[in-house]
């Protein structure tokens, strides 16, 4: 089934051609409506893009007037945003919580995903349930005593409290990749272990090769929730200017610095860019991913 | 191989829980240790407190608004999406990229975009003679402006909208052809059935989504109040304007880490807790009959 | 899977998790070590600074620390910058290593002696023999609470009105405003408007919330009090609604609407494209800060300062206004009290630190002698802020244990009913006042 919404999605086929070909002479009204309506859409949608980028190129003074094209192009607005702000420290630290996150995620995750789809043990379905149970809770309600903990520890100041839970599993991955895992066959994992293979040798020769669309999504995933976060940087990070990661850094970047529009801009796209490169680069996990989680979350 | 996991429910879910309940009847400051104050929090917090009962009217609003009309839209899209038959990978590069913009970019965006004063939407309004709303600024307003950059990122709900729609077995439209079922009771007797599934799925995740919604909120309330976030502190803009955006996630964040009354806040969030408990074991429930139910 | 593995790590970490929690792992060390009955003669170290000013005013701080490093070779100080007191009081709690703590205002006295998160200077005050005369006499009183001394004053801030030259000139204009129906009256004058009928350039912008437009400023004019003898809310009894009708007559008079456009489309305060800086707003309410972002950021511009205007009636109080100010503590948590006691006293009693602070921040000084120093730059505009400063009837918002939290309720009452047709005011106020109280009290339990 997976692989057939795949196939469809990357397919621009024609659709159901037999229920349109009698009545084409009303489709083509409905041509032209489909289509003047997706054009003013996707107007629509990329019109902020192209205001935040002219804005960005703007003189400072320009961004208080009523003229939306730069007088002139001011390209160094987005050295004067590194200028302003340690802005590569910012990216490297982004990057850190990222990759670190999503690292950690996938050696704790990866495993717990696999004993639950695979493997039958008494409480497997209370375990289960609890997983879902985190997985589904808003983080603030647990939020006071995890930063307690962390704060007994001295760890706040720093994205070690939001890199190292993910060494203890993270229910959301857990929950996806075992969704993963279930579409395997039994017989393939049934046969690794009358081959003699262990529950370790199963998972990584059998189970991961096969789940790896699987495991990539939720790897983006994780990437992205990392890259994107704001609520956990402010909690544990908002006194260390030299751990926010951009973030958090372009949330308070107009506040702190008082800095005008064009630059702010110019900084909103310089934080957008390098997910929009993952995301060309990726595509295709990402598409397939995102359809996955909803067809079968 | 599953210890770390059962570890980390255990330590990040199970311990903060029962802890955040003894904090609540407690009086607590991380200062010097918590102080038994029995019901003292709950008091306040059910006849004192002047702000809880807008901040959770507040998330309502946004469970009960933003998470239908984003679904409606990213199904309108998808559905228009659907009967394209040229470059629909380019169209639908176009609705999805939004959705990849970090949530602090696309906020900090949208509050310039719709600055009531030198924004260029009340500017491209002002060409239509037509005198732009205070957008961010207005408390009435507020709320709505933050619907439309939830529509504007909606694009990957949409992706699993078409999908699904895609997904469609062509011999159920044949056989409705043949049974005389024209266009719109094809939608409603082929077509929606095929997408409850996803429907749900969208709806479950938008509200829980909802129930915590933070970021956008607070970043919002940040930009647009103009105050700089440096002295004041992290918390001074929050709600701005006018309490209009301050949801109930936010306000523990306020009394726990503006106030440090660590006690109170562990009772709010004790009692969003039951909430979202409930909310979600319906749901779940709901869910359960309507999806298949998987083997093994 | 070895399920009996999984009910043994599930025993341990119960178990460390409350063993954690009923520890309550010690967060500072310092707390009760004795006072070592002399200063030491040597010092050397390194000793954390955390202060809440960013780019040009952090810039001065860094100046004045550099001073003390040169006097004292083996310390070297860690500067933090950017930090406000959430953030302060998430870190001293959390046990983290602040030395000496700079925060912008005087509010968190009340919440920061009595939950002991700076320690009690009154040991090292003794033995050091520290003049606490040298402090005018409210500044002792903001920098202290409820008979603990937790903190000592680093310069004063003080509100005053700012007035552009030419925009005077050209509505013809000599004397600055004493009342505020004079101030409304000279505003409305050098309000322009566009074609179409917004705003375009601002007298005065009577926004309550509008950069330094808070009830903290505004009460003063008409001597509103926040607090009677007892610690409880005195906003529904005192002379609020004078100062608020005012406020709100004037906000109508434009519009609200209007003026709320035309606000969210000015720059920020702390911006260079603040509104009086650009000329977009005649006259403000601002403290003696913006003189310097002025010689700074808009040399060109001329202007003049005045004491803020008083309200009908309170001809007397003409020449005061409110005070208030950064103030220094030490952290709970310092592994090195002594040498961040050195540097508090450094920067707070030296007078060629406090000077030159004043001159780099353009803030009040708070030590006399700063005051009358000859090296104190005073520029005309300045004075006013000195002779504010100096006014017998100059005041400070009282502090609480809820440190300013407890005045929320009252900004966010007048904030709404600023747009509001201006009905139930003291409806509102008796509400505001509840809520002070209520959360008052919730602090104070058990």
């Amino acid at each position: 089934m997976t692989a057939t919404v795949i196939e469809a999605t990357a397919q621009p086929s024609p659709l159901r051609p037999e229920a349109r070909a009698p009545r084409r002479t009303r489709s083509l009204g409905v041509w032209v409506a489909e289509h003047v309506a997706l054009v003013t859409l996707a107007v629509l949608f990329v019109a902020p893009v192209v205001f935040v980028v002219l804005t960005s190129l703007m003189p400072a003074e320009q961004t208080l007037t009523a003229t939306i094209w730069p007088t002139s192009w001011q390209w160094s607005n987005y050295l004067e945003v590194f200028r302003t702000v340690p802005l590569a420290r910012w990216f490297g630290n982004s990057a850190l919580y990222a990759f670190g996150a999503t690292a950690c995620m996938l050696v704790s995750s990866v495993p717990a995903a696999y004993v639950l789809a695979k493997i039958r043990f008494r409480g497997a379905s209370l375990l289960f349930g609890a997983i879902v149970v985190a997985m589904l809770l808003p983080p603030q309600v647990t939020v006071i005593p995890v930063y307690v903990l962390w704060s007994k520890v001295h760890l706040t100041g720093s994205l070690l409290p939001l890199i190292l839970p993910n060494l203890f599993g993270d229910a959301f991955s857990i929950f996806l990749l075992r969704q993963f895992f279930l579409t395997i066959p039994r017989e393939y994992t049934d046969a690794a272990r009358v081959d003699g293979c262990g529950e370790w040798r199963t998972l990584l020769r059998i189970v991961v090769p096969m789940a790896r669309p699987g495991i990539a999504a939720a790897a983006l995933f994780s990437f992205f929730r990392a890259w994107n976060d704001y609520f956990g940087p402010l909690l544990y990070t908002s006194e260390n200017q030299a751990a926010w990661p951009v973030s958090y850094g372009l949330a308070t970047f107009r506040g702190v610095h008082g800095t005008d529009w064009s630059i702010t801009m110019a900084m909103t796209v310089l934080v957008t860019v390098p997910v929009i490169l993952l995301f060309l680069f990726a595509q295709r996990v990402f598409v397939e991913g995102i359809t996955l989680t909803g067809v079968k979350g | 191989m599953i210890t770390p996991a059962v570890i980390g429910l255990l330590v990040f879910f199970v311990y903060p829980l029962l802890a955040s309940l003894w904090y609540s009847f407690t009086s607590y400051n991380l200062m010097s240790p918590p102080q038994w104050i029995g019901l003292r929090n709950y008091t306040y917090l059910f006849t004192q407190d002047p702000k809880v009962g807008k901040a959770a009217l507040n998330t309502l609003w946004f469970v009960v608004f933003m998470v239908p009309i984003r679904i409606v839209s990213a199904l309108a899209v998808a559905g228009l999406l659907v009967r394209v038959r040229r470059a629909r990978g380019s169209w639908r590069s176009v609705f999805y990229l939004p959705a990849l913009v970090p949530p602090v970019a696309s906020v900090v965006a949208f509050v310039f975009l719709f600055n009531p004063g030198t924004g260029p939407v009340n500017r491209v309004l002002h060409l239509f003679g037509v005198d732009g709303p205070l957008w961010f600024n207005d408390p009435a307003l507020a709320k709505p402006s933050l619907v439309l950059l939830s529509v504007w990122v909606m694009g990957d709900i949409m992706i699993i909208f078409l999908a699904s729609l895609l997904d469609v077995p062509r011999e159920l439209y044949e056989a409705s052809s043949l049974d005389g079922a024209n266009g719109a009771q094809q939608v409603v007797h082929v077509t929606l059935p095929h997408l409850v599934p996803v429907l749900l799925f969208a709806g479950v995740t938008g509200v829980i989504a909802a129930l915590q919604y933070f970021t956008e909120a607070a970043v919002a309330s940040g930009v647009a109040s103009g105050k700089a976030t440096i002295g004041a502190g992290a918390s001074a803009a929050i709600g701005y304007p006018d309490d209009s955006l301050l949801t109930y996630a936010q306000w523990i964040y306020v009394r726990g880490f503006g106030n440090f009354q660590f006690g109170y806040a562990s009772a709010l969030a004790m009692v969003l807790f039951v909430v979202a408990s409930v909310l979600v074991v319906f749901m779940m429930r709901r869910v359960g009959a309507y999806t298949p139910s998987e083997a093994s | 899977m070895n399920f009996r593995r999984v009910r043994s790590s599930l025993l341990l970490t119960v178990s460390a998790g409350a063993a954690l929690a009923l520890a309550g792992c010690s967060t500072g060390s310092a707390d009760s070590a004795p006072v070592a009955s002399a200063a030491p003669t040597d010092l050397s170290g390194t000793v954390s600074l955390w202060h809440f000013f960013s780019d040009r005013e952090a810039g001065v701080i860094q100046t004045a620390v550099d001073e003390f490093e040169k006097a004292n070779p083996d310390v070297t100080v860690d500067i933090h910058s950017g930090q406000d007191d959430a953030k302060l009081q998430q870190v001293i709690s959390s046990g983290g290593d602040v030395d000496v703590a700079v925060s912008f205002s005087s509010d968190i006295v009340g919440n920061f002696c009595s939950t002991g998160a700076f320690v009690d200077l009154e040991p090292y005050i003794t033995r050091d023999k520290v003049d606490l005369e040298q402090f005018p006499e409210v500044v002792r009183t903001y920098t202290e609470y409820d008979g603990t001394r937790c903190t000592l004053p680093l310069l004063a801030d003080v509100p005053a009105l700012y007035m552009n030259s030419a925009a005077l000139a050209a509505a013809g204009i000599t004397a600055p405003p004493t009342t505020l129906d004079q101030l409304e009256a000279d505003a409305l004058k050098m309000t322009e408007y566009n074609p179409d009928g917004s705003i375009k350039t601002l007298g005065f912008n009577p926004l309550m919330g509008f950069y330094e437009n808070t009830p903290m400023n505004f009460g003063p004019t008409v001597e509103a009090q926040w607090l009677d003898a007892d610690g409880q809310a005195a906003v529904a009894d005192s002379t609020w609604p004078e100062v608020m009708k005012w406020q709100k007559a004037f906000v109508d008079t434009i519009g609200y609407d209007k003026l709320q456009t035309f606000t969210a489309g000015l720059g920020q305060e702390f911006s260079d494209s603040n509104a009086f800086q650009t000329g977009q707003v005649a006259m403000q309410i601002d403290g003696e800060w913006r003189t310097a972002f002025l010689a700074d950021q808009a040399p060109d511009l001329q202007y003049t300062t005045a004491a803020f205007p008083v309200g009908m009636g309170h001809d007397d109080l003409y020449g005061s206004g409110t005070i208030s100010g950064n103030v220094v503590g030490i952290g709970k948590g310092s592994k090195n009290p002594e040498l961040a006691w050195a540097l508090m006293k450094y920067l707070t009693t030296d007078t060629d630190s406090v000077v030159g602070l004043a001159n780099g921040l353009k803030n009040v000084p708070t030590t006399l002698p700063a005051l009358t120093s000859p090296d104190l730059v005073v520029s005309p505009q300045f004075q006013t802020f000195i002779d504010i400063a100096k006014d017998p009837k100059t005041t400070t918002r009282p502090s609480s244990p809820l440190g300013s939290g407890y005045g929320q309720p009252l900004t966010d009452f007048w904030t709404k009913w600023q747009g509001t047709d201006g009905s139930g005011l003291q409806d509102g106020l008796d509400a505001a006042a509840q809520q002070m109280n209520d959360s008052l009290a919730l602090v104070a339990a058990p």
